[in-house]
């Protein structure tokens, strides 16, 4: 801006320059032109003057009156002479010729006065001096000559007024240009924002659609654990199955219906279907009471720290809530084979801006929950997708790809938002965004 | 007849009352003429040779009877053509008159005819005064109050005189030269 600013300024100042300069060029012209036409005129009339000394040195010689009186008068068909007089060398007038209006020069030296030019020159013959003729010629007045010249005048100021304005005009037009870009510039910004939230939009109702489907399926696939359990429990009240091989078939498959109900518990969770016991709590409580088993779980390779600053209180699920946060931690444990660093981190925040991809976002304020690890990262591919369900950058069999999804379900269910924050070979952030909850009336 | 005398004594006296405005307007025009011999010179280019040397004077000359009466002197007093003061010079009729310019030719008409004969072949500008037949190269006339020249061009010529066109051109009559 302050460079537009200042290239403003020199154009106006270089266009006053260019006018200041055509106006004194354009004087400049008119009084050289002035000049040389005063000293024509001069030369012209001297020489008229000359050759009518010339035409009556006989005339004047022998006082023939007649015929210096006709010279005089061929003078009148320049209209530009006023009068001219023929006298001879005592000073006597011998003849003249006055245009109406006009009268004799009295002065015997040329010049230039009054809008007049007079002019005097000698009557000569074989060298002697025998009379003077004196002519006066019509001038134009300084004030309409310079009328005249008023006019190459207008014409280099007009000049440079246009110039001016073009200047002014090309400023602006680059001022607007820059502004045009500047506006093109948020304009592509916004969209970029824009598509980032439809897709992040998207994203949601793709999880809330397989939620709702596997949420379904899970409920009716527990329903149908719990009637296999069952029967299964019958069949070992009904039959005596320990003395035979029958008691280690029944006990493999009830060990089998275990994991699967345990994993449609985890279905349920990222469905947001679980059924949920939230109460007041302590973020910073909490942490400290799983520190034991944190690092009983993570081993000796994670050094992990724990900062607690948070003292608002929220409302969750404590025993999910233990869950999640192990789970958050043996995720940062496997991002990091070779050992690193692990920050629990607690903090009470007011948020106000959208934390990136996170959709429906209320301000307001927030109990922060982060594991932050050292470990490889994720790119913005594997980030996108890392709350799917069963997407999983694990091996196969080692991981169900249940893990986020089910944290993404409980936290939401808990009126939380969950923020990935990675960059590859940057290491991890997950936070948890717990809404500020009053203290328990105790 | 006690009153002859008287009487001519005063018709004596009337006629000098009656010629005394004649003679002055005589001297008047006698002046003029003696001026307009001396105002001649500017216009009037002589052959080389007529001067004796650069600074000789050129003369003007009077031959026969002089009407001018001592105003040819004045006018051509302290006057000069170049290096060339101007003389006055009366010279008679047996004068070879090789110094003069000028000649005035005065006297009676047939006097007169008989002096322009005598210096025809000179470079001489030979001027006759009015009333008297012209044979000089300029010849007076009177016309109305004012005196007048013609000039006789071709004669000029004839012996190397050259006359200013500004000056034939003031002329009353001029014979022109042979030229178309």
């Amino acid at each position: 801006m302050i460079l537009t600013r200042t290239r403003f300024g020199l154009s106006i100042l270089a266009a006053l320059l260019t006018a200041g300069l055509l106006v004194a060029a354009g004087l400049l012209m008119a009084r050289y032109e002035d000049q040389l036409y005063g000293a024509q005129q001069l030369k012209d009339i001297t020489e008229q003057a000359r050759i009518l000394a010339a035409s009556v040195a006989a005339a004047v010689t022998f006082d023939d009156r007649n015929a210096a009186q006709e010279y005089v008068e061929a003078l009148a068909v320049n209209p530009e002479l006023l009068a001219a007089g023929v006298y001879d060398s005592k000073g006597r007038r011998i003849a003249q010729f006055v245009r109406s209006g006009a009268s004799l020069p009295e002065r015997e030296f040329p010049g230039f006065s009054n809008g007049h030019l007079d002019v005097s020159v000698p009557v000569a013959q074989g060298g002697q001096v025998l009379g003077r003729v004196t002519v006066r010629a019509s001038a134009e007045p300084a004030q309409r000559r310079l009328a005249r010249y008023a006019g190459l005048v207008l014409l280099a100021t007009m000049g440079a007024l246009v110039i001016a304005v073009l200047s002014f005009s090309q400023v602006a037009l680059t001022r607007r240009a820059e502004e045009l870009a500047r506006v093109n510039a948020r304009l592509q910004l916004e969209m970029a924002e824009r598509r980032k939230t439809e897709e992040a939009l998207r994203q949601s109702h793709k999880m809330e659609a397989v939620g709702q489907l596997s949420g379904g399926i899970a409920h009716d696939f527990n329903n149908l654990i719990m009637i296999v359990k069952g029967n299964l429990r019958l069949l070992r009240k009904r039959f005596d199955t320990a003395g035979s091989g029958a008691e280690t078939y029944i006990a493999s498959a009830e060990e089998a219906l275990n994991r699967a109900a345990h994993l449609t518990q985890r279905i349920l969770a990222f469905s947001r279907r679980q059924p949920l016991s939230p109460k007041p709590v302590l973020l910073s409580e909490l942490v400290a009471g799983m520190d034991e088993l944190i690092r009983h779980s993570l081993g000796e390779k994670i050094e992990i720290e724990t900062w607690l600053d948070a003292h608002w209180w929220t409302r969750c699920d404590v025993n999910q809530m233990e869950n999640v946060i192990l789970n958050l931690a043996i995720n940062a444990r496997d991002a990091m084979p070779k050992g690193g660093g692990l920050i629990i981190h607690t903090a009470d925040r007011h948020v106000d801006k959208t934390p990136p991809g996170v959709i429906d976002f209320v301000p307001g304020d927030y109990v922060a929950l982060s594991i932050r690890d050292t470990g490889q990262g994720m790119s913005q591919e594997v980030r996108e997708r890392a709350v799917d369900p069963f997407f999983t950058t694990k091996p196969l069999g080692k991981g169900t790809g249940l893990g986020l999804s089910m944290t993404f379900g409980y936290v939401r269910q808990s009126s939380g938002y969950l923020v990935i924050e990675s960059e590859l070979g940057q290491g991890t952030t997950v936070t948890i965004l717990m809404p500020r909850t009053e203290a328990p009336n105790v | 007849m006690r009153k002859p005398g008287a009487a001519l004594l005063a018709g004596v006296f009337l006629f000098i009352l009656l010629r005394e405005p004649a003679g002055a307007r005589t001297s008047v025009e006698y002046a003029v003429k003696a001026a307009y011999l001396v105002k001649f010179v500017p216009f009037i280019t002589w052959p080389d040779g007529v001067f004796s040397s650069s600074s000789a004077p050129l003369t003007i000359c009077v031959e026969g009877a002089d009407p001018f009466g001592g105003s040819l002197e004045r006018a051509a007093q302290g006057q000069r053509d170049g290096d060339h003061p101007l003389a006055v010079r009366r010279i008679g009729a047996s004068d070879p008159a090789t110094s003069c310019q000028i000649l005035f030719a005065g006297g009676a008409p047939d006097n007169v005819a008989a002096q322009i004969e005598r210096r025809k072949a000179q470079p001489v500008l030979t001027v006759t005064d009015s009333g008297v037949a012209r044979g000089g190269i300029v010849s007076f006339v009177v016309i109305g109050d004012h005196v007048r020249f013609d000039i006789d061009e071709a004669r000029a010529n004839a012996v190397g005189i050259q006359i200013n066109s500004k000056l034939l051109g003031l002329a009353h009559i001029v014979k022109k030269n042979g030229r178309p």
